[in-house]
């Protein structure tokens, strides 16, 4: 191979991989961990009657989870709102891979916007906290909980 | 049997109009329905299915655990002191079991 082929395959092959980087990570930003929305939107459309395009991510809705949980049976989950109590209305919460995917609702009537419990997690997967205020919106925040043993079988 | 209900305030005696944590602890499995026992037959779910808090008879948050809530779970709320009163927890499971607890809180 003479100088000039190597260089344009060289260049071929460094393009490729940074596209490949730029590929992977765009990825990781948009997807969580054991995604599965075919059986989430199950869940939503059930208990809310609303699907995931109808649920605004919002910084306002904190979701404290571990990023890896030893067992799946016992997973404290903690969530608040940074909104004022008489505008929330309930708060649901969401796992993506169990066989139902709600985990639990409630329903506040003059608590502050706060609650915390443990879950179930089947496996690895995203747990979601749902907001639902007074003036019928859905605020949502997500956290990727890695599950090495599962906690509903 | 009935089930067995414990609450807590954190902090026990809040000044008034500082924050309190409620911590509800119900004992109970939780079966979710999924899990099978040693010879493969798959348990009956059974697990609360309502946990209501009244505070001097007014509803203050009501929680509907779905399967997947862990066995002897914790229902931590918090709520402004506002003034002493008394904090009624219900709750009532798929098999109708019920269980119930009053605690007073008082102010510092």
């Amino acid at each position: 191979m003479d100088r000039r082929k190597f260089l344009k395959a060289s260049a071929g092959a460094v393009a490729g991989a940074v596209l490949a980087s730029q590929l992977t990570s765009a990825l990781a930003q948009g997807a969580l961990e054991g995604e599965d929305l075919a059986n989430l939107e199950k869940g939503l459309r059930q208990v809310l009657g609303k699907g995931f395009r109808d649920l605004t991510v919002s910084q306002q809705v904190k979701l404290v989870a571990p990023t890896i949980a030893e067992s799946g049976a016992n997973v404290p989950v903690e969530i608040e709102a940074g909104l004022p109590a008489d505008q929330v209305k309930a708060i649901h919460c969401f796992s993506d891979k169990n066989a139902n995917p709600l985990l639990f609702t409630v329903i506040l009537s003059g608590v502050l916007p706060y609650y915390a419990t443990r879950v179930r997690v089947a496996e690895t997967a995203p747990v979601r906290a749902v907001v639902e205020t007074k003036d019928g919106k859905f605020l949502l925040a997500s956290q990727s909980v890695r599950v090495t043993v599962g906690g509903c079988g | 049997m009935a089930i067995n209900i414990l609450v807590r305030f954190n902090p026990a005696r809040p000044k008034a109009g500082e924050d309190v944590r409620v911590q509800i602890v119900a004992q109970h499995p939780m079966e979710p329905g999924t899990r099978r026992d040693a010879s493969g037959k798959v348990l009956p779910a059974d697990h609360i299915s309502e946990l209501s808090v009244t505070m001097d008879g007014q509803l203050i948050a009501q929680v509907k655990p779905g399967p997947g809530t862990s066995a002897n779970p914790l229902f931590a709320f918090k709520m402004k002191a506002s003034k002493a009163g008394r904090v009624k927890v219900t709750c009532k499971d798929l098999n109708g079991q019920t269980g119930e607890r009053t605690a007073d809180l008082t102010l510092a």
